[in-house]
């Protein structure tokens, strides 16, 4: 089990440091305490019911011994009637995050100031709802396996069969050999980006808005929204490699097949395996829905909203919203003051920038991202 | 040209199947994906689904985080490349250029350390 994951001692060590270090994704974390209750688990839900905050510094913290009494509870409400609803619950939040965002970038330009705000805690919201789910994923997915061998099942957990991951991996081998068609080695693409073929140049940027969403939990951490960060990592991944081994890795055809369930199958085992199937593969798409809901949905709204802030407070920048807490984003407030401070305290954590690849110029470079 | 100093033993989960050796190359930074050498023994705190298409080049993963159902699990299967999870303070233990050998059938790594 996640033992170094969930047996943290007590709530004074964080259980991750420097996750998230911008105030507005931060400001996203407050929901965590409302786990149960997103879960949908009738019974479990209290003021505050799991264990999880995030402090001033992006530590993330977690409580082994409430961690523990939620598994607990959790096990012992599996029915198959529960579990359908965990996963239609579960299903519908993340298809409900990438509607919204994708309907936030369609309408974003178009709209006033009140609707932005609205628009924007709307989407904030579904990112928090998922958010939740990603912490409720450090250990749910282990009690339903326990459940699962609890209920006599003796298959391989359902792994997917096709990840996310593996689809970004053969998108970037097809990038790969996309750039070397037009001769440019990642070498050469790196040396001379962004002064490259238009070719290639589209190409590239093809792919950075069809992977957007992958890249670490961090929003200012740079990931594949961001050309320059896609030519290092083609460089980093296929520089002098050999290309028949990547090939036969990305081979999948050979995989063992998984385990399904079957009409055979008892029906709780069936339920739990379904259930858990899902777990396993949000967890490959959990910091991609969150992400991807920033960089397609969100900033759009924030441009939009920065350019009202601009209007009643001459010296904003565009990056200052990164600097609100949703509710102050929601009720149209900032202080400039108050904005200074966090601008300051953020940019004083090198610790946190070192560790998230964050530069001087990325506020900037995200707020112009397309 | 070097002569070897110490191996050591350390105990993780075997998370992919398969044996494989090489050298150690640590991530502790963002920065550090951007230079993983071919061939290398991918030594982490956890594998992100992001870093997936760095794995067709590296010969094996060591894993910090113990957990069979984890990321780390899924790629290193999909991929076939041996990999140990679990493996507690790696990105401690070991340090870039260090010879590995990863179990991923037991999660056993095997380290020596060369001058």
């Amino acid at each position: 089990m996640k033992q170094n994951q969930v047996t943290i001692a007590g709530s004074a060590q964080p259980y991750r440091r420097h996750i998230v270090g911008l105030p507005l994704q931060r400001s996203l974390f407050d929901q965590a305490a409302r786990a149960a209750a997103t879960i949908g688990l009738p019974g479990l839900t209290s003021e505050r019911d799991f264990p999880a905050r995030l402090d001033q510094n992006g530590d993330l913290f977690l409580d082994r011994s409430q961690v523990a009494a939620l598994s607990n509870a959790l096990a012992s409400w599996f029915t198959p009637e529960s579990l359908e609803l965990m996963y239609t619950t579960h299903a519908a939040a993340c298809d409900a995050l990438v509607d919204a965002s994708e309907n936030a970038a369609r309408v974003a330009a178009s709209l006033d100031g009140t609707s932005a705000r609205k628009l924007s805690e709307d989407l904030a919201n579904r990112i928090a709802l998922v958010i939740t789910y990603g912490i409720l994923s450090k250990f749910v997915p282990d009690v339903l396996l326990r459940a699962l061998k609890d209920a006599g099942d003796v298959e391989p957990p359902p792994f997917p069969e096709s990840t996310a991951s593996t689809e970004l991996m053969r998108d970037m081998f097809a990038l790969y050999q996309a750039c070397g068609a037009f001769d440019y080695t990642p070498q050469r693409l790196q040396c001379e980006w962004p002064g490259v073929a238009l070719e290639v140049f589209q190409l590239v940027r093809q792919f950075c808005k069809r992977q957007t969403g992958f890249g670490p939990l961090a929003w200012d951490s740079p990931g594949y929204e961001d050309p320059n960060y896609v030519v290092r990592l083609l460089h980093s991944a296929f520089d002098e490699v050999d290309t028949q081994q990547v090939r036969q890795r990305l081979s999948f055809s050979e995989k063992p097949a998984v385990a399904s369930s079957s009409i055979d199958v008892p029906t709780k085992i069936a339920a739990l395996r379904r259930v858990l199937g899902f777990w396993l593969d949000f967890l490959e798409r959990e910091t991609w829905y969150v992400r991807r809901a920033f960089y397609v949905g969100m900033i759009p709204l924030l441009r939009q909203l920065a350019a009202g802030y601009r209007q009643k407070i001459l010296a904003f920048q565009p990056a200052d919203v990164l600097f609100l807490d949703i509710r102050e984003l929601a009720a149209g407030t900032a202080d400039p003051t108050v904005i200074q401070t966090r601008r300051n305290r953020y940019m004083e954590n090198t610790e946190y920038l070192l560790l998230h690849a964050v530069d001087a110029s990325r506020l900037a470079s995200i707020m112009g991202a397309s | 040209m070097s002569a070897e100093n110490s191996t050591t033993v350390h105990s993780g989960l075997g998370a992919a199947p398969g044996h494989a050796s090489g050298k150690a190359y640590v991530i502790r930074y963002a920065e550090d994906i951007m230079a993983v050498p071919a061939g290398s023994i991918l030594v982490l705190r956890i594998l992100h689904p992001h870093l997936a298409p760095l794995l067709p080049r590296v010969a094996g993963i060591v894993v910090e985080e113990g957990a069979i159902l984890q990321h780390a699990t899924t790629l290193a299967r999909e991929c076939g490349i041996p990999a140990a999870v679990g493996v507690r303070n790696a990105r401690e233990l070991f340090k870039n250029g260090d010879l590995l050998e990863v179990d991923g059938y037991t999660g056993k790594v095997i380290a020596r350390q060369l001058d």
